[in-house]
């Protein structure tokens, strides 16, 4: 996965992507397959449980047109408690190639622990309320669907909230607590410096800061990087 | 073999007699006497405890020998459970009432023992045609008294179980209400609200690519938003109803009635209004029940009454759909007549099959405090 990936109005068609959708709310599904539509993207198909969830995607393997993201309710029939995380861990496990974006009305770090058990490639957990974001959270669904990471800044928050390391994170600056903590949501470099309005290389600057204050050695691939981070903070 | 197990008992009185009354004697003496000390009423307190351990095996006795199955009184409580000190251990160890029965129970076991003791002896040689009978007879006054003295209390610990199973309904309902709440949230206005935030982020970023879809969309926002008040509306009146708290029962009942999808006539006749818990709890019954009239019965039409006589208040449900009610009926119903039966009420179900169906619900009268 590139840097260039930021999806902005003009390259839509170049990252379009294909996309499961399963929420029990048949508004929300509604309003999500209109959104995701409305930017380019193609919604193969959109189910009410986790059971047909899935179904749907297993036949959709079968065919050998297994879709490139699906994004998920936590909470769906017939108990409404976590039966959306559990099919996302069963799916990644069978699918490794499959994204998988949660999407939850409340943040619950033990979710997003299963969720990224053994790797963040290709993982999303984001608060429902971020749809209202419609750029950013298109966004995040496109680098789910390329492997990248999408962790909601709530859940970031509370992952260094409760991190044991918190001797070293005093060691940072507050701009690079803030860098860190977009690395560990899994933006990239670029997406980075546009949040924060600097330039590219002074967030690369920063990223190797923070890398030589915890001690931990530069990856490329920016999911590595996400995963090297959590693995920091939760050890 | 059952006859030798009781003579077995009566002669084994004796030992057991003595044994138990010295330790009666010998506790509430010095107990007694030490008592002007700080010390005395401690050691009667742990000479109760003693008893009560003597009341265990007598009733262990009893069944062995006997064939008398006693139920185990309550345990007493325990220091650390009710977050008390030692002087509250002390205080109710002091006025169990398991633990001074037992006690009488040992004062007079031992002139009772040499009855039986010196009638089974001469028995066992001289009576002894007729021993089976002595011993029989004598075995049941035994009996007697071990039922007398060392049972549980029965109508106060039948009313501790009765009350402690209401708490756990009262527990589980309060617990279930909150579940609820918490669905119909995250379902409801919670589901809404996002779908709102959706639309207009959405019209946000058309605003100037294409301002006329921008505010089609705003639009359609517009629509949520009031769709989501109306629910939070309905949510907030279904977990405590403002007009039940400001005008009454009459007020409120005629509120839900009026919601009934069937018509509904209420007839209140209360000269002064409930406790506000009862008058809670009849409003969400009738609310219940109505919402069931709705959804299952059919009805063309129905009608409530509530009125009080003496200490209680009379809820009647009457509609004239086409029956069939019942507890299992997975409408609901068994809830409510839990819910009914934690405050002591009542809950009956006359349905039969072809209607008409009439639900009488009964709650203690309680006055409304002066708050």
């Amino acid at each position: 996965m590139g840097r260039g990936q930021a999806v902005g109005v003009q390259n839509i068609v170049e990252d379009k992507v294909r996309v499961v959708i399963a929420e029990d709310s048949v508004l929300l599904r509604e309003g999500l397959t209109r959104l995701l539509t409305d930017r380019g993207h193609d919604v193969v198909a959109g189910v009410g449980d986790a059971e047909a969830l899935i179904k749907t995607i297993t036949e959709f393997a079968a065919q050998g047109t297994l879709p490139d993201v699906v994004v998920a309710d936590v909470r769906m029939p017939p108990t409404h408690t976590d039966e959306g995380v559990r099919a996302a861990v069963l799916l990644r496990q069978r699918h490794p190639g499959l994204g998988v974006l949660v999407l939850s009305q409340y943040v619950e770090e033990q979710y997003a622990t299963e969720l990224l058990a053994g790797s963040s490639r290709g993982v999303g957990y984001l608060l429902k309320d971020r749809v209202a974001e419609v750029r950013e959270f298109v966004d995040a669904v496109v680098r789910v669907a390329q492997g990248g990471t999408a962790l909601d800044p709530e859940v970031v928050a509370q992952l260094l909230g409760r991190s044991r390391k918190q001797d070293v994170l005093v060691g940072l600056t507050p701009r690079e607590r803030e860098v860190l903590g977009l690395m560990a949501e899994g933006r990239t470099n670029s997406a980075i410096a546009r949040q924060l309005v600097v330039s590219d290389g002074a967030v690369e600057k920063h990223v190797s800061n923070i890398f030589l204050k915890l001690g931990l050695s530069p990856s490329d691939g920016d999911h590595r990087r996400v995963l090297a981070v959590l693995t920091y903070l939760n050890s | 073999m059952h006859t030798w197990k009781e003579i077995a008992h009566l002669l084994v009185n004796l030992p057991i007699g003595i044994a138990g009354f010295v330790y009666v004697v010998a506790a509430l003496g010095i107990g007694g006497v030490l008592s002007v000390t700080v010390i005395g009423l401690p050691l009667l307190a742990f000479a109760l405890f003693g008893a009560r351990l003597l009341g265990k095996a007598e009733r262990w006795r009893a069944r062995l020998l006997l064939g008398v199955r006693i139920e185990e009184p309550s345990p007493m409580p325990s220091p650390s459970r009710r977050g008390g000190s030692f002087l509250n251990w002390l205080w109710s160890t002091l006025k169990d009432p398991v633990g001074w029965r037992t006690m009488l129970y040992c004062f007079i076991r031992l002139p009772w023992a040499v009855v039986t003791f010196t009638v089974m002896s001469v028995g066992v040689f001289v009576l002894w045609p007729i021993l089976p009978f002595i011993a029989r007879l004598l075995a049941n006054a035994d009996r007697a008294m071990v039922r007398g003295l060392l049972s549980r209390s029965d109508e106060l610990e039948r009313r501790i179980a009765e009350l402690e199973s209401d708490r756990g309904v009262v527990v589980d309902t309060a617990a279930a209400d909150l579940r609820r709440i918490e669905r119909d949230l995250h379902d409801g206005a919670q589901a809404r609200l996002v779908a709102l935030a959706m639309g207009l982020g959405l019209a946000k970023e058309k605003l100037l690519e294409d301002p006329e879809a921008a505010a089609a969309m705003v639009g359609e926002a517009h629509g949520e938003v009031k769709l989501a008040l109306q629910e939070l509306r309905d949510l907030a009146r279904g977990i405590h109803p403002a007009v039940l708290t400001d005008r009454g029962l009459d007020a409120a009942l005629s509120s839900v009635a009026s919601r009934c999808t069937v018509p509904v006539k209420v007839t209140a006749d209360l000269p002064t209004r409930p406790a506000a818990a009862i008058e809670g709890i009849a409003y969400f019954t009738v609310s219940e029940l109505l919402q069931n009239v709705s959804k299952h019965s059919g009805a063309r039409t129905a009608s409530v009454e509530v009125w009080r006589s003496d200490q209680r208040l009379l809820i009647q449900v009457w509609d004239d759909g086409h029956g069939g009610a019942s507890l299992d009926g997975g409408s609901g119903m068994a809830g409510l007549a839990d819910r009914l039966g934690a405050v002591d009420g009542l809950f009956i179900i006359d349905s039969p099959t072809g209607g008409p169906t009439t639900i009488t619900a009964e709650l203690p009268w309680r006055d409304r405090s002066a708050d």
